[in-house]
């Protein structure tokens, strides 16, 4: 393809790859992104391809290899577009079967989606888990092969470049900030707002637009999505950005742990440069704006403005003192914007939109959509978009499918290690920014991590704190010490060797941790122990005054025996690192408590369900 | 610290220097030459460290805190195999702890070390974007979902026989150990003419008019590298150089998205090829001074 030279050029193009008739053919979708990738979906791509060769289907039965569609748990699955059949969890042999059913306008009924014993769904947009969203971003990612700029030009794409050309700087920035759009990387500061911030700087020597990739929240990987699935999204919203704010150079900070992202983020530069979409003088315009990606290397703290803008410098990435902001003086102490991938992936939508049309999903002061990463003890788990202000209740229950097994749902841990966890009794809280920071968490980037009766909030505190020992940077004092401190108390009350004095003094360490750290990472690293405090205090105090852990995680507080389903299979006992299972053939075993490691073998080898953990 | 040995060690390293020239003037040099030095030597030691200050004209100091800090980086030598085991909340909260220290107990190290024979090194991470298939284990960029302690030893011995099979299904080099013509059965692996140090496919090939021998990679499934050696492939026609069966195929790369090239492999497995790559010249080499010159003008 020849670089484009105007608007007119680009119009055209989109025109005729549009006109290609590749989307009027049944096409089969995989998506292969990198949770599908792990379950198996390139070898579903193989034996399409061997499929198409044999039944000699090329040219009438299309192939294309996505990103995820959100619906990781399914994977790898099968959407055959454009009528929309889904097929779950699809074994390399039933292939043929699928592609001759698509080949004949037929549905192979025996492999669709059915959910327990209900009937059978025949097309993706009517399964609960897809019907009940607003797939405005994750839709398109099952329109595109990420790897080929040609899909998404011919699916619309860059044309709200075209759009922000024709408008000009004050006028697209109007429209940002008319959308309401918050950030979506967790603090929900206005987009609009700080465009202009960075519009208004001195742009003598030159602004940076960076997009923050580096979604730390473990937990969490709505961003890994929109950068696989959809990286040209993320380009044309920061080309919008650069019409906008008069930046020239742009910055794609992505984390070391995702080496496809970076990859597909790679490739589609590479093609919008080629295009003449990125460079010099874009599409014969006075605008120029180029890209580079820049790879994390594994630091929680990078995700930090601040610290972010260091990495990207190549030193050790600490916060700073604010002001000045980045905005200010931010990579080479030059006027620096930092938005998050999905709020970038936003941007082009506003603009084919409009402002209003956007707005209109969501709430007064929340407008939009917002993915989470549905995930931990749920049904049905997976990327969900769903409109700002929709509650916890119908993200978990009515998306989700609510509990796995027979455990009931407890709790919802949200914003990562900033966040909290809101009580099941809480469900009926609307998913915005400020209801939830109301209620002791955040809505922080999306991670949404269900926990049940088998989930003991006192470890889950813990476990917190010690992600947060190990990353804090150890700049300020008493995030560094404070943090260490409270992981110490939290593990001696999971071991049972807390005193209710213990709780006092955790809630006095995080009020101090708090007010006293610099950055966000020490600002909010109590809120893991407060908000469980608040709502669980019971279980806090199972632990204390009983050495009880009611939910049987914590290791010293449980033990693990042999009941009566034991057929005496015997599978255990040959399983058992610490030979502590005892037990003769077609008899029931035991389990000698003194050797018992509680490593946890035995329950997963277990074919009976036989062996209790209290 | 001794001065000799850094010397003298530090001017034998044409790799850092090398690696460090290739990044002049670019923004974050520092990390991505660390990057690209451990990908090249394993891990990051002493002599490389002062090489790398030497040729970045940055203070030792200021190398070893940037390696240090981030955890990508790693000052000791690390095993063949690298088994990484996600501890992010969602994995966390679904037992990722108990298969820690299941991998930790069967390879008798704990996370962050490596065993004596050099085989394995057992690392934990804080999230590897699989979430809702946790607890995730990744052995050398394969992902294995939903992992048990049941599961663990069985992962490890298929680390440890390596991804030899043509349908690797992570996706990465599927490297064909045997590989023949769809059309007429015959042969096209060559292990006397190695690419990187496997056997090389011995194709004809045809452009702009020229005809003579491709030779490619065969450690190239069709689903790795990127797309800026695409071209070469479109404007290169294969044919099995014993039935002259074209070999291009009419199914598009789903990575890059040109023609491949399709073999049989000693399975019966379609493997399909593509140009693309980080260098053209690994993956589809034409031989005949007619044609390279066509390949490097596409460069
Ligand atoms: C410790 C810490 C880690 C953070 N990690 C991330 C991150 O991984 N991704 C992200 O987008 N923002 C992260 N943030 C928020 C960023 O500092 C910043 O607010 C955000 O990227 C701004 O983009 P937005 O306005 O589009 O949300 C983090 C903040 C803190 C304090
Ligand atoms: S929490 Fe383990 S992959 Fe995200
Ligand atoms: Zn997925
Ligand atoms: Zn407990």
């Amino acid at each position: 393809m020849r670089s484009l030279s105007s608007v007119e050029d680009l119009a055209a193009l989109r025109q005729r790859l549009a006109g290609r008739g590749e989307r009027a053919i049944p096409t089969i979708v995989i998506p292969a992104g990198t949770c599908g990738r792990a379950n198996g979906a390139l070898d579903l791509v193989r034996a399409a391809k061997r499929e198409l060769l044999a039944r000699e289907l090329v040219g009438r039965i299309g192939l294309r290899v996505t990103g995820c569609h959100g619906f990781c748990e399914m994977e790898p699955s099968v959407l055959v577009a454009p009528h929309g059949t889904f097929y779950p969890k699809v074994a390399s042999e039933e292939m043929g079967r699928i592609i001759g059913a698509a080949a004949q306008d037929r549905v192979v009924t025996d492999l669709l989606f059915a959910d327990g014993e209900g009937e059978r769904i025949e097309r993706q947009d009517d399964i609960p888990f897809f019907a009940r969203q607003t797939r405005r971003l994750l839709g398109r990612n099952q329109e595109v092969d990420p790897t080929r700029i040609e899909d998404y030009l011919a699916s619309g794409g860059y044309a709200a470049l075209a759009a922000a050309l024709a408008a000009g700087p004050e006028p697209v920035v109007a429209e940002v900030k008319a959308s309401g759009l918050r950030g979506r990387g967790g603090a929900g500061f206005p987009t609009g707002a700080k465009w202009e911030m960075l519009a208004r700087q001195p742009g003598r020597r030159g602004k940076f637009l960076v997009c923050n990739a580096d979604e730390g929240d473990p937990g969490a990987y709505m961003d890994r999505s929109a950068l696989e699935g959809n990286p040209h999204a993320i380009l044309e919203g920061m080309l919008v950005g650069a019409v906008g704010t008069g930046a020239n150079e742009g910055v794609i900070y992505v984390r070391d742990e995702y080496p496809l992202a970076i990859r597909h983020v790679s490739m589609a530069i590479r093609q919008a440069r080629a295009l003449g979409l990125l460079g010099e003088r874009i599409l014969g315009t006075d605008l120029s704006f180029d890209i580079e990606v820049v790879r994390g290397a594994g630091a929680f703290v990078c995700g930090e403005e601040t610290a972010l803008i260091r990495s990207i410098e190549g030193k050790v990435g600490e916060p700073r003192q604010r002001p000045p902001f980045p905005v200010q003086r931010g990579i080479d102490g030059k006027p620096t914007l930092i938005n998050n991938v999905e709020t970038w992936a936003n941007i082009p939508l506003i603009l084919e939109k409009g402002a209003a049309e956007f707005a209109a999903v969501g709430t007064q002061g929340n407008s939009g959509t917002k993915i989470f990463s549905l995930v931990g003890k749920v049904k049905r788990t997976g990327l969900v978009e769903v409109p700002m202000g929709a509650t916890l209740g119908e993200i978990i229950h009515d998306i989700g499918g609510g509990p796995v097994g027979a455990a009931a749902v407890k709790a919802v841990q949200t914003g990562g290690p900033s966040g909290g966890c809101i009580p099941a009794a809480r469900f009926d809280l609307p998913v915005d920014y400020d209801a939830l920071t109301a209620a002791g968490s955040i809505m922080g980037s999306g991670g949404m991590i269900v926990m049940d009766a088998h989930t003991c909030m006192v470890d889950v505190a813990r476990y917190f704190m010690g992600f947060l020992k190990q990353e804090s940077c150890g700049k300020c004092f008493t995030c560094r010490k404070g943090t260490q401190r409270m992981h110490e108390i939290l593990d001696d009350i999971t071991r049972g060797e807390g005193s209710p004095e213990h709780l006092q003094l955790l809630e006095e360490l995080a009020l101090a941790v708090k007010d006293t750290t610099m950055c966000g990472l020490g600002q909010t690293a109590a809120n893991p122990v407060l908000s469980t405090l608040r709502y669980f205090r019971e279980e806090y105090l199972e632990h204390i005054r009983h050495g009880r852990c009611p939910a049987a995680v914590c290791k010293a507080l449980v033990t693990y025996s042999i009941n009566e389903a034991c057929t005496g299979c015997g599978a255990c006992r040959r399983a058992c690192p610490g030979e502590a299972i005892r037990g003769a053939s077609k008899e029931r075993h035991v389990i000698d408590s003194a050797r018992c490691t509680k490593c946890g073998m035995c329950v997963t080898v277990c074919q009976f369900g036989a062996v209790a953990v209290a | 610290m001794d001065t000799m040995r850094g010397d003298t060690i530090g001017a034998d390293a044409p790799d850092v220097a090398a690696i460090a020239a290739a990044h002049r003037g670019s923004r974050a040099a520092l990390i991505a030459i660390l990057r690209e030095v451990q990908a090249a030597r394993g891990y990051l030691p002493e002599d490389a460290l002062r090489a790398v200050a030497r040729h970045t004209g940055r203070s030792l100091v200021d190398v070893y805190a940037v390696a240090s800090f981030y955890h990508s980086f790693s000052l000791k030598p690390r095993g063949r195999h690298t088994v990484c085991a996600c501890l992010g909340t969602a994995c966390h909260v679904r037992g990722g702890q108990q298969v820690v220290e299941a991998l930790s107990r069967e390879l008798g190290v704990r996370a962050g070390e490596t065993t004596p024979d050099g085989e394995f090194t057992l690392e934990t991470a804080n999230c590897l974007g699989a979430c809702a298939l946790g607890p995730v284990v990744v052995v050398d960029g394969r992902y294995f979902a939903k992992v048990n302690p049941g599961k663990v030893r069985r992962i490890l011995s298929q680390a440890r026989s390596g991804v030899a099979a043509p349908e690797a299904a992570d996706g990465e080099r599927a490297l064909v150990t045997e590989a023949v013509c769809p059309e007429c059965g015959r042969p096209l692996l060559d292990a006397a003419r190695p690419i990187d140090g496997y056997p090389s496919l011995q194709v004809s090939a045809q452009c702009n008019g020229w005809r003579g021998r491709a030779r490619i990679s065969c450690v190239d499934g069709v689903l790795d590298g990127a797309p800026e050696n695409a071209a070469a492939l479109e404007r290169v026609r294969l044919f099995c150089p014993h039935c002259s069966a074209g070999l291009n195929d009419l199914l598009r790369c789903g990575e890059c998205g040109v023609p491949t090239v399709s073999v049989l492999a000693g399975d019966g497995a379609l493997v399909q090829m593509c140009g693309c790559g980080e260098q053209r010249v690994r993956r589809a080499e034409v031989e005949g001074a007619g044609a390279r010159r066509e390949i490097a003008q596409l460069s």
